[in-house]
């Protein structure tokens, strides 16, 4: 709670309140009746997050395109404010501030190519078949983690929401057309995938997710609990492949797991604009 | 541990009670208190009504899952960090406010739940639009069919439960304050988190307290106590008569013969209640009282209120009448060890004792007009919370008399901001069960008029003094 101790989630914050603009041009991709709009803003986020780390690590190549060409060892919560900013921005900016986001990611996409050392494999991260991947380990998650922990979900909306996402993934350069749009044909593609598994590269990425280096005692000790229920959330054969058991059941309790969020979700807010930003994003809603 | 939380740790390692008093005080202290906002009804345009909570869902996402408990715990814990550090005591000022009121519509679900009728049946006229928040609730105003203008303090649809369950999740919460603030006692700061918030989560109880001091005051000269109407009152509403009045920051306005004549009855009425209701309301906050001209007091908010045994206060009017009439010193201290405020055999010169427990008599040592200022208070203040002092290792404030040192935290900050001249020595000699001196002011006069009258109504048992 103490602000000074959660610098860590200062990025975060900043990329937050950049990212929600106080006078947008237009309702932007989705619109504020959307889906979208209603579960990209869910507090169990953080979790989400996480476990869709997890998943998309465990695909050789998408992994290799992150160890090579970013910086994401020396600064995670920076790298996680990156790409939070850019879901935010996707989500709840105006249509030219997403599409500008994407256009950037689609640039820096560009140079982002190379051989992976595990499998031997070249990659480059303007495939689309990797950008999918990468997409539907971001968007299972958010389903998983939202309808467990986070407000309602019911499976009627989960599908809308994923048919709304296609748009997510369209705009980085997925065709359209080859992006799952229910729950079911997505996790079907999951599991279809192949060249899955649990490199080196994958593990080390996730044992950083669990226990990040700038936390202090207290404040990882909350932290590894949340990545233990992420962990909690896996499907089982990618709790598999990196070889984690299964938490005990108390520790996934929906009551308790709201209680760690809630508390995260508090410290959060204390920083400077999220606050403001969460309050736009409602009154647009509203309106 | 960094060199702060080890001046902290050593401040505060002092004794579990401190920490658990001064975040009794800082809670009540901090909050802004909805009665702050009863005086005047325009002020309810700083309520966020275009973020009105709509649903139990709403306002479990905003003050469920720990938030609410939370915010509890940042509010008290920033009265104990005096020398907090300013990126903490921003973080809390943006969260302050952070929970919107309830619609009216949600606000009118609970009265059905509660009263068994939408509030435009319960009441002859319902405002919708709130007048104020409280920390887990907002207050209406309505008028009742039998004409009486009321304020309706109603609880958000769930909170009690999830702050329950909160609560609960004990490991959690001593995780987080150990996050938080590194230093402190955890266990004693989560335990007294949960009984303040279990109080303040309870309006039957509040409505019981300050129905209790309601009566004992009727009629009084320049006390008034809100009567609580019971048949609308529930654990979730709370229902009073509406007071308006002026505000502390309007009563600051005043001219100083104002102040004064406020002050006293403020001093009065915290220690007539004590002394002869035995009852100590232990929120001496500015924002709990509502000012009349004419020194007229109109005091609020009962969620804490302390009741006192005989056995309880017989040490304190002891160490009062040693300390002050008899100048018998062994037997002031005998009187602080009886009461566990310091532990007896400690190896402090006795002339050290009435030093340093003597500050906290300032007021009423001299027989002669004194002036409480800000200065004073916060001198009190200081000496309360100095863990270097001589006597330091061996005084501790006793579980049952934690609440009543608000009296000297709360009280003289109350009194010393507003400058406050009086004969306090000849006002508590009115009061003090063994003196029962004569009235020493034009207001004294009125009151002991009204005791004989007050005497002469009441049946004989309830008479205790």
């Amino acid at each position: 709670m103490e602000a000074a101790r959660l610098s860590p989630l200062e990025p975060l914050a900043k990329a937050y309140a950049r990212a929600v603009s106080e006078h947008p041009k237009d309702a932007g991709l989705f619109g504020p009746a959307s889906l979208v709009w209603r579960v990209n803003r869910d507090r169990c986020f953080p979790l989400a997050g996480m476990r869709s780390l997890m998943v998309q690590a465990l695909h050789p190549l998408a992994m290799a395109g992150v160890v090579q060409h970013s910086n994401w060892r020396q600064d995670p919560f920076g790298r996680l404010a990156a790409t939070s900013g850019y879901v935010l921005t996707t989500t709840y900016g105006d249509t030219e501030s997403a599409l500008a986001a994407a256009a950037w990611v689609r640039k820096v996409h560009v140079h982002v190519h190379g051989v992976d050392p595990e499998t031997n494999l070249p990659y480059s991260a303007e495939d689309p078949s990797l950008l999918l991947w990468v997409h539907a380990g971001m968007v299972d998650s958010i389903v998983t983690v939202v309808q467990r922990y986070g407000r309602r979900l019911d499976p009627g909306d989960a599908d809308r929401y994923v048919a709304e996402m296609v748009r997510f993934a369209e705009i980085v350069g997925v065709p359209a057309d080859d992006v799952p749009a229910t729950v079911a044909s997505l996790r079907a593609y999951i599991d279809s995938v192949d060249l899955r598994q649990a490199t080196e590269a994958a593990r080390d990425a996730t044992a950083v997710v669990m226990d990040p280096p700038e936390l202090d005692n207290d404040l990882r000790d909350l932290w590894h609990d949340l990545a233990l229920v992420a962990v909690g959330t896996l499907p089982d054969w990618a709790r598999e492949m990196y070889g984690f058991a299964a938490p005990a059941p108390e520790l996934m309790e929906r009551e308790s797991v709201r209680q760690l969020l809630g508390a995260l979700d508090l410290a959060f807010e204390s920083l400077p604009g999220v606050l403001d930003a969460r309050r736009r994003i409602e009154l647009r809603t509203r309106a | 541990m960094s060199a702060t939380s080890a001046i902290r740790q050593s401040r505060f390692g002092r004794g579990a009670a401190l920490a658990r008093l001064a975040l009794r005080i800082g809670g009540r202290y901090v909050a802004r208190s909805p009665r702050l906002l009863f005086a005047s009804v325009e002020r309810r345009g700083e309520l966020r009504h275009d973020l009105a909570l709509r649903s139990a869902d709403e306002v479990a996402e905003e003050l469920g899952s720990m938030k609410g408990v939370l915010m509890k715990l940042g509010q008290m814990a920033s009265y104990i960090y005096e020398d907090m550090p300013l990126t903490f005591r921003a973080a809390m000022s943006r969260l302050q406010h952070r929970a919107p009121p309830m619609t009216g519509a949600l606000a009118s679900s609970v009265i059905v739940e509660e009263l068994g009728g939408v509030p435009e049946w319960v009441f002859a006229d319902w405002d919708p639009v709130p007048i104020a928040a409280a920390s887990i609730g907002q207050v209406h105003r309505a008028i009742t069919h039998d004409g009486r203008a009321v304020a309706v303090k109603i609880q958000y649809p769930g909170i009690a439960r999830s702050i329950t369950s909160d609560l609960r999740n004990v490991g959690l919460l001593r995780r987080i304050v150990g996050a938080a603030f590194p230093g402190l006692d955890t266990r004693s700061l989560v335990e007294e988190l949960g009984e303040r918030l279990h109080e303040e989560v309870d309006y039957a109880r509040e409505a019981e307290s300050q129905e209790m001091f309601a009566r004992y005051y009727d009629g009084h000269p320049v006390i008034r106590v809100p009567h609580v109407l019971s048949e609308l009152s529930t654990s979730r509403v709370l229902t009073s008569e509406l007071v308006s009045g002026s505000t502390f920051d309007e009563l600051l306005e005043w001219d100083q013969h104002e102040k004064d004549l406020a002050a006293e009855t403020i001093h009065r009425f915290v220690f007539r209640s004590l002394y002869r209701l035995h009852a100590f309301n232990g929120d001496p906050h500015p924002g709990n009282y509502l000012f009349h001209r004419g020194g007229r007091v109109t005091f609020l908010d009962f969620g804490l209120t302390k009741l006192f045994t005989d056995e309880d206060l017989t040490p304190l009017v002891d160490a009062v009448r040693f300390l002050v009439f008899e100048k018998d010193y062994e037997a002031f201290r005998a009187a602080l060890e009886r009461a566990g405020f310091l532990r007896a055999g400690a190896p402090v010169p006795t002339a050290t004792v009435v030093d340093r427990f003597g500050q906290f008599y300032g007021t009423v040592l001299q027989d002669a007009p004194m002036t409480i200022t800000p200065a004073y208070a916060s001198a009190i203040v200081r000496r309360f919370f100095d863990a270097r002092g001589p006597l330091a290792p061996y005084s501790d404030v006793p579980r049952a008399y934690v609440i009543m040192q608000r009296i000297n935290l709360g009280l003289y900050a109350v009194l010393g901001s507003l400058h406050a001249t009086a004969n306090w020595r000849r006002i508590a000699e009115e009061i003090w069960p063994f003196r029962n001196g004569p009235p020493s002011t034009p207001i004294g006069e009125a009151e002991a008029a009204w005791e004989a009258n007050r005497l002469s109504k009441l049946p004989r048992k309830v008479l205790k003094n």
